[in-house]
């Protein structure tokens, strides 16, 4: 009936007082569809209900065209990792993958993932990175048609998780087994989606391929939950060559993005903002400026701001200024760009953002942020 | 000068270190021991001087005579039973209030922690007013199959069920509650039922719990004197013996009978403590 590897259908369920309602995905081959969603959301209900351990009210769950919705979890052929990965702790590394083999070798598996000479070992006494490959071969000796992983990384440091990231996505490629991975952090939808399905109260409010998604929050939840550091309030202008005219505050702004009206939420990602010096765009960049400076706007592409430096803070690799242009304007600049432009507080500069990354959402998809974290 | 202030400031220091952190440090296990000492040496005394009591003839004696050692015979088996009883029926009970959640749940859990406090003789009554010949359970159960409660194997092992069981009971809860449930819902999308994820998932993994469990109810059981005296007199359990004989032949006899009864306890539970300890791997899920 459709050529989804898995598809999911309007899965509605109650628990107490949490609901889901028409909770819908779709999946292809090897690829990985990240829900994303706050704490209490409904992301791990609704991979505990693909699995099969919540009876249902409504829905319908397909896996290769197989309808598993009647079926126990044993016998959906799916896989479920979560924190920790989940193994035995009573049993070894071998013992492990051999748990639910259909007919796998375990130390075969075990050396495919570089792990054999672990065999022995119990869970207790391996690296998180060692516990993933042992979780990995464990879940593939199984032969599952459908892996679900809920925040497997959520207890390890930002090194690691980055390191293991890479190891899964290339993992779930090369078994050609559709993966959902549940997580409330934005890096790792970015780094493992190839679709991304964003849930808030037990519903599903944006789905879509992992870059339409990133680039074009649907409303002010999803662009908080993907970390959209910039969400301003905002009036349409007009429209002119393809160019919308936004008001925040006596700002104006100019985005390139699709016609829009009247109350608007505008969003940035701090990353798309630049600052330099007063009278040193030139220097910096090469583009032509229309010189309506400083509303910004007009026939440009490149909206100029003039700010004020109210705060400066290092998060690691990069520092976070938050700029006073009649709104609040957060930027990432790195170390030498600060330092190069003498940027401290109180300092006057020009913050640039490209016409391209001003994004317009209508403001009456705007909902109070969702919470963050946990 | 300053060469000299910057070789002697660390040396004062790395002095001061010496001199104070040590006792600080050492101050907790001592003051540590010495109570524990005390609590230690309030439960030895007594045994030690009970086993001085007897002479080694004394001891034989009382080995010898056949009487005895059915009695600790006796006692050993029963216990055994209500182990093998208590796991049968305690444990899934345990499983049922760890895992699964119903109205009344707190007041039965409560309900069963309920033989701890009442006194022994108490229990007795209880168990007599309904295992007893016209008891509610004891009339049938004597009717229909011929079971009787009093004065009997059977009646025995009731009454140490009944002050004995919530031990394995209360244990492997602990021991199923302690199992992160994510574990057996890996185990279910590996392919097994809820039957095999409890055999190799659940159970391994409360094992140390539930065996504690059993090695508290056994000691409940064997050392049982109130309940099984008011229900089940004769045959006689080793503590009934001892306090027969303490009644007809006095102190030394009781007290021969009763280091006979210390020893092979002592050794049981060395026995046990190995058991439990030994191979098994730690519950709880993997850090």
């Amino acid at each position: 009936m459709s050529e989804a590897a898995v598809l999911v259908r309007d899965l509605s369920l109650r628990l107490g007082s949490f609901e889901l309602r028409n909770v819908g995905l779709s999946l292809d081959r090897g690829e990985i569809l990240v829900l994303l969603g706050a704490n209490g959301a409904g992301k791990s209900v609704s991979l505990e209900a693909i699995a099969g351990f919540h009876r249902l009210r409504g829905g319908r769950i397909l896996i290769h065209g197989r309808d598993v919705t009647g079926l126990p979890p044993e016998r959906r052929r799916v896989s479920l990792l979560f924190q920790n990965f989940g193994l035995f702790p009573h049993l070894t590394a071998a013992q492990n993958v051999a748990f639910g083999r259909r007919g796998a070798d375990p130390s075969r598996l075990l050396a495919r993932f570089g792990v054999a000479h672990l065999a022995a070992a119990r869970p207790d006494n391996l690296s998180p990175g060692q516990k993933q490959r042992v979780a990995l071969a464990r879940a593939l000796a199984a032969r599952p048609d459908l892996f679900l992983f809920d925040e497997p990384f959520s207890a390890l440091d930002a090194p690691t998780r980055d390191l293991l990231r890479g190891e899964l996505r290339s993992f779930v490629r090369e078994a050609g087994v559709p993966a959902i991975f549940v997580t409330h952090d934005r890096t790792d939808a970015e780094g493992l989606a190839d679709k991304i399905a964003v849930m808030d109260k037990g519903r599903i409010i944006q789905t879509g391929e992992a870059a339409d998604v990133l680039c074009r929050p649907a409303d002010t939840v999803v662009a908080g939950l993907l970390g959209v550091e910039n969400i301003l309030p905002g009036r349409c202008l007009g429209r002119a060559n393809g160019i919308l005219h936004v008001a925040i505050g006596d700002a104006v702004l100019a985005a390139r993005t699709a016609a829009a009206k009247g109350a608007v939420s505008v969003c940035i990602r701090a990353e798309d903002v630049a600052a330099m010096p007063p009278g040193r765009e030139w220097a910096f960049s090469p583009r032509t400026w229309s010189g309506d400076w400083p509303a910004g706007g007009g026939g440009t592409a490149i909206n100029r701001l003039m700010a004020r430096v109210d705060a400066v803070t290092s998060l690691g690799p990069v520092y976070k200024a938050t700029l006073d242009c009649g709104f609040p304007l957060v930027a990432y600049l790195t170390k030498r760009e600060i330092r190069d432009l003498g940027i401290v507080f109180g300092s006057p500069v020009v913050a640039e953002i490209e016409a391209e990354a001003v994004h317009v959402l209508p403001a009456g998809a705007t909902r109070p942020a969702a919470e963050k974290g946990g | 000068m300053a060469v000299d202030v910057s070789v002697a400031l660390p040396r004062r220091t790395e002095k001061a270190a010496r001199g104070r952190a040590p006792d600080r440090s050492r101050t907790l296990p001592l003051v540590f021991w010495f109570f524990g000492s005390a609590l230690a040496a309030f439960v030895a005394i007594p045994l030690l001087g009970l086993a001085a009591m007897p002479s080694g003839a004394a001891l034989l004696q009382v080995a010898m005579d056949a009487s005895v050692r059915q009695a600790i015979g006796l006692s050993l088996e029963a216990s055994f039973l209500t182990v093998a009883l208590s796991a049968l029926l305690g444990v899934p009970l345990a499983y049922v209030l760890a895992r699964l959640s119903f109205p009344g749940k707190g007041f039965l859990a409560a309900l069963l922690d309920l033989p701890l406090a009442v006194p022994h003789p108490v229990a007795g009554i209880a168990l007599l007013s309904v295992f007893g010949r016209r008891g509610v359970l004891g009339m049938p159960a004597a009717a229909l199959f011929g079971l009787r409660f009093w004065g009997t194997l059977a009646g025995i092992v009731a009454a140490m069920l009944f002050v004995a069981a919530p031990y394995t009971v209360s244990a492997a809860r602990i021991g199923f509650e302690s199992v992160d449930p994510r574990l057996e819902k890996v185990a279910r999308t590996l392919g097994l039922g809820p039957w095999r994820t409890f055999w190799r998932v659940t159970l391994p993994l409360s094992r140390r719990s539930i065996m504690t469990g059993f090695v508290l109810t056994y000691a409940r059981a064997i050392s049982e004197f109130g309940a099984v005296a008011i229900l089940a007199y004769y045959p006689m359990t080793a503590p009934v013996k001892v306090y027969e004989l303490f009644l007809r032949f006095g102190l030394g006899e009781a007290a021969a009978m009763a280091v006979l009864l210390l020893i092979v306890c002592l050794a049981l539970f060395i026995l046990f403590r190995r058991l439990v300890s030994g191979g098994g791997a730690p519950a709880g899920i993997g850090r």
